[in-house]
């Protein structure tokens, strides 16, 4: 039971790094990422591969971040000149094919076969509790180090102009600033710490394929970021945990409903996230912690 | 490479062009009318394809009634979110209708497999040879795809430049305070405008079942292509959302011979960047579109 809640908490970490992340880029930028998992995938295989080829972690967690960060340089030079609407297509093409990609070049990936035996971190700890306790305090450590730091930045002058960027363009633009460039900044800066999270979670599952980066996993950090509130830092983490608790819970929820099956009870998950996206945009687009948009 | 092959690849490339105008068609009518990009539209098309396969099973044999559920269905689809959903949501930013848009998307796709399962299924259609003129082949059934693809278009094109109901949707894309101001009815003009987009969709969703098979994921693989022909033709603009599909399918089949089948979403993408670094705005788009 404790060995579970562990497991759980470390992936509620990591879900909270891309919330964090996409909040910094939907939440007080309003840019429109529908490409989360893309940034996720390549951290996660950038980090795997440099390991498996005798990187240590110190590095190849570093750099993770950083090819993530880079990727998303072109994507968002490309499509932040023009209208929001523009970035949303452009990330979720460019998710897909970031699959695709990892998909076909089997002689880099290993295509749909997945990486196997990824070392895991603190691997000096021997393998088990204390491992798992390191990596948590790691994750900890980490998300609290992102909180600290994004709370500083909204608020700094930097802050003010991104979310000037969100509210009103055209007053940035006045001002002599360039709102693409602002926006293509935050959007490498969130898609960083996406790739972050990519490496924790390559080497906390130490197996990774192509299906587990599924254009769900973005909409699963969307809905967290949405329940939380958009703009909000701590509702990103709250967000996320929520989404965690739903995810897991569904699983027991099962046992009370003998009648539906494992298939169907994905189907139902999916059904209540599309709901939420729904209902929550509708009536609450503030998020449960936000308040009434300004 | 023979030239029959070339040619065999263009015509294989344009019939599937075709087909991805229909949702290319229905995206672009809601980006000039509603003002978002609609991100339920592939989800719509896997409804109606079901709807499909589900006439046939009570009705074996009927190709006509088949379509014809499709059409209901994706009407009825369409229908309902508006009224649940987008109505709700108009007068917000075009990034709320956006994001709801996903919702719809999920939500859709997970309530019809609640019910109906992962497994593939297919259409029955009447199974016919191709016919060959010296290594060009031409499919009797690409032939059907490719006049009821054109002939929905003709309506529709007819619909928007010879009717009353077309010309005041026009008008709301213009400008949707002025057409107000002049007395049309705007939600009516919506009521009329998601009509034509779930028929689109079914239409679209009937036939690549028919050509291919019924899937979940039917619709969704075909969101990016279509929104990459819209881009490509211009945003808002019909005939360039047709040109662009047809332009884009046919890319996508030359490409099959250079990188392989698996990559035809991403040569989808690369046109999509392609047209964004060159002409944002597309080959017929407005300048207000791109901005």
């Amino acid at each position: 039971m404790q060995a579970y809640l562990i497991a759980v908490v470390i992936i509620a970490l990591i879900y909270t790094l891309l919330a964090l992340g996409l909040n910094l880029q939907y939440g007080y930028t309003g840019l429109v990422n529908f490409g989360v998992v893309a940034f996720y995938a390549i951290g996660a295989y950038t980090s795997a591969l440099l390991s498996l080829s005798g990187w240590p972690l110190v590095a190849s967690f570093p750099v993770a971040m950083l090819v993530a960060g880079l990727a998303a340089y072109p994507i968002g030079l490309l499509s932040l000149r023009l209208s929001d609407d523009y970035l949303a297509v452009v990330t979720l093409g460019f998710s897909e094919t970031v699959r695709i990609v990892i998909q076909q070049e089997a002689w880099l990936t290993r295509g749909v076969q997945g990486l196997p035996g990824i070392p895991g971190m603190f691997q000096f700890l021997g393998v088990g509790k204390y491992a798992e306790v390191a990596t948590l305090a790691t994750l900890v450590a980490c998300n609290l180090a992102a909180v600290v730091l994004l709370t500083h930045l909204v608020r700094s002058p930097y802050g003010r102009l991104i979310q000037a960027v969100r509210d009103d363009e055209t007053a940035v633009e006045t001002l002599g600033k360039d709102p693409a460039r602002l926006k293509v900044q935050v959007f490498m800066l969130g898609s960083g710490l996406a790739g972050l999270a990519g490496a924790f979670y390559a080497h906390t599952i130490t197996y990774i394929s192509p299906e587990q980066f599924l254009p769900l996993v973005t909409f699963y950090v969307w809905i967290a970021v949405i329940i939380g509130g958009p703009g909000r830092t701590m509702g990103a983490v709250v967000g996320s945990f929520i989404l965690l608790v739903f995810l897991e819970g569904s699983r027991f929820a099962r046992d009370l409903a003998p009648g539906v099956s494992e298939v169907q009870m994905a189907s139902v998950r999916l059904a209540i996230v599309g709901l939420a996206l729904i209902l929550f945009t509708i009536y609450r687009p503030q998020g449960i912690m936000g308040r009434r948009a300004q | 490479m023979t030239p029959a092959d070339f040619v065999n690849l263009i015509i294989n490339g344009t019939v599937e062009g075709l087909l991805i105008a229909l949702p290319a068609l229905a995206l672009t009518l809601v980006m000039a009318i509603a003002r978002f990009p609609n991100a339920a539209t592939g989800d719509y098309m896997t409804i109606a394809a079901y709807a499909a396969v589900g006439v046939q099973v009570v009705l074996p044999g009927s190709l006509v009634l088949a379509a014809l559920g499709a059409l209901a269905a994706g009407a009825a689809v369409s229908l309902i979110f508006y009224f649940w959903v987008f109505r709700a949501l108009r007068g917000r930013s075009l990034v709320a209708s956006l994001v709801a848009s996903i919702g719809v998307a999920f939500f859709a796709r997970s309530v019809l497999t609640f019910f109906v399962g992962h497994d593939q299924l297919a259409l029955q259609v009447p199974m016919a040879r191709a016919w060959n003129f010296g290594g060009i082949r031409v499919l009797p059934l690409d032939l059907v795809v490719a006049a009821v693809s054109i002939t929905a278009m003709a309506l529709l094109f007819g619909l928007l430049q010879l009717t009353p109901v077309g010309r005041q949707m026009r008008a709301v894309a213009d400008n949707a305070d002025l057409a107000r101001a002049s007395g049309i009815r705007v939600n009516r003009v919506l009521v009329v405008l998601w009509a034509v987009v779930g028929l689109l969709c079914a239409l679209g969703g009937a036939l690549f079942g028919a050509k291919a098979v019924v899937a979940p994921e039917l619709g969704w693989e075909l969101l990016i292509p279509a929104f990459a022909a819209m881009i490509l033709g211009g945003i808002g603009s019909p005939a360039g959302a047709v040109a662009g599909a047809i332009l884009l399918g046919i890319a996508q089949e030359l490409s099959v011979p250079l990188v392989g089948p698996s990559y035809k979403v991403a040569v989808a993408f690369s046109i999509l960047l392609l047209v964004l670094l060159l002409r944002p705005r597309g080959l017929f788009g407005t300048a207000i579109a791109a901005r």
